[in-house]
């Protein structure tokens, strides 16, 4: 007889199953991490019509609005904004790598595809927050 | 712990949907796979376990289970080989459990049936003398033809998982090898259930089926090679109801 039963939660089913990444490849994780990636930047889309339309009230307006995100106690924005180009260079370099794929060509390497155009996008990351950062230091992102 | 024995935690559960984990000790030196483990269960401490079971040489594709988290054959997977004690073995997930590890295997060969995997010829007879094939022709989608048909991939699937009505990549796998047979003449209908809804455009190359498949497959590629002809197919009937219309 059994020594015992127990409960345990175990799903691989649905769309949270996605995010079930123990014993999985790295084709599963670059996976998951694209669809991530879409939605964060579906919902940065929409946080940015909305931020844009406060043009309609005014330059003012929306320079005060903007102010009030970079600055003050809101100044997280700025790390929600690197975040964001982390988000935007992986999905975007897994896109190519997709891309490339499904259209039938590195087939036999798209892991190392996948390893070649991430570390590419993460050295062009880096580039761009070192240049982002020099013009916020000279003002000129206020 | 209990360097003697592993601990199998094995799901059980029924068509209702109750499920919890029992848990077996099972000495070392009487198993090497999993399924001998399950097999030793069921002799010596539980003869109520279900699991499916035949050849024991990775031919026959019946003892597909998850095993530590991944979908494998328990009658190839080595149970030193998952470097712990403890083995987890819970039914396939994306199926309907029947009985603890037996799952309803219908569903995946209903979308197997649907690529119509099989020799299809233009005049739909019987050809009268064997079809001849060089072995390079048969080279050419070897790699295809070796699926056992073990479901594995499809439990693999992150987008089986959330669509059920994806053909799935053992079914897409089999499309291709039949549209790369020279014997074959059915490419064109084939394409045409394959480019649908259900078909390749679902594939969004996770490529888990490929890492899970016992026999080397590789269905994550034959789904992307299927998707690029099916393109050019597509391509090929725009320009020709094009020029159809461009006569009018």
């Amino acid at each position: 007889m059994p020594s015992g039963g127990e409960s345990m939660l175990e799903s691989d089913n649905g769309t949270l199953g996605w995010l079930n990444f123990f014993h999985k490849g790295i084709g599963y994780f670059a996976y998951t991490m694209h669809r991530i990636s879409g939605i964060v930047i579906l919902l940065y889309l929409y946080l940015h019509f909305f931020v844009l339309s406060n043009l309609l009230r005014g330059g003012v307006a929306f320079n005060d609005l903007i102010t009030s995100f970079t600055y003050g106690p809101y100044d997280i924005f700025i790390v929600m904004d690197i975040l964001l180009s982390l988000v935007i260079f992986y999905h975007g370099a897994n896109g190519v790598r997709l891309m490339l794929n499904e259209a039938g060509y590195g087939l036999k390497h798209h892991k190392l595809m996948f390893f070649i155009l991430e570390s590419g996008a993460m050295i062009l990351m880096l580039l761009f927050l070192y240049y982002a950062w020099q013009v916020l230091l000279s003002g000129g992102g206020v | 712990m209990d360097s003697e024995n592993y601990v199998f935690l094995v799901k059980r559960g029924d068509e209702k949907g109750n499920s919890r984990f029992d848990r077996f000790n099972v000495p070392k030196k009487k198993i090497s796979t999993v399924l001998e483990g399950l097999v030793y269960i069921s002799e010596n401490l539980d003869g109520t376990l279900s699991f499916r079971h035949s050849c024991r040489m990775e031919i026959c594709g019946s003892c597909s289970m998850q095993i530590n988290g991944k979908p494998r054959m328990a009658c190839s997977t080595i149970a030193e080989s998952l470097g712990s004690n403890t083995i987890r073995v819970s039914p396939l997930p994306h199926y309907q459990v029947i009985k603890d590890l037996v799952v309803d295997i219908d569903p995946f060969f209903e979308k197997y049936r649907k690529v119509k995997p099989y020799i299809i010829r233009k005049d739909d007879k019987s050809p009268g003398v064997e079809l001849l094939q060089t072995p390079e022709q048969f080279k050419i989608y070897e790699q295809y033809s070796m699926c056992i048909k073990c479901g594995l991939c499809l439990a693999a699937c992150p987008i089986s998982g959330s669509d059920d009505d994806y053909l799935g990549p053992a079914a897409l796998a089999a499309a291709l090898r039949f549209n790369l047979d020279s014997r074959d003449e059915g490419t064109p209908i084939r394409l045409e259930i394959t480019g649908g809804e259900s078909g390749t455009s679902r594939c969004h190359y996770a490529g888990e089926c490929t890492e899970v498949c016992p026999k080397d497959v590789d269905p994550s590629r034959a789904i992307q090679l299927l998707r690029r002809t099916g393109i050019s197919h597509e391509l090929k009937n725009a320009f020709r109801r094009g020029k159809h219309a461009g006569k009018r």
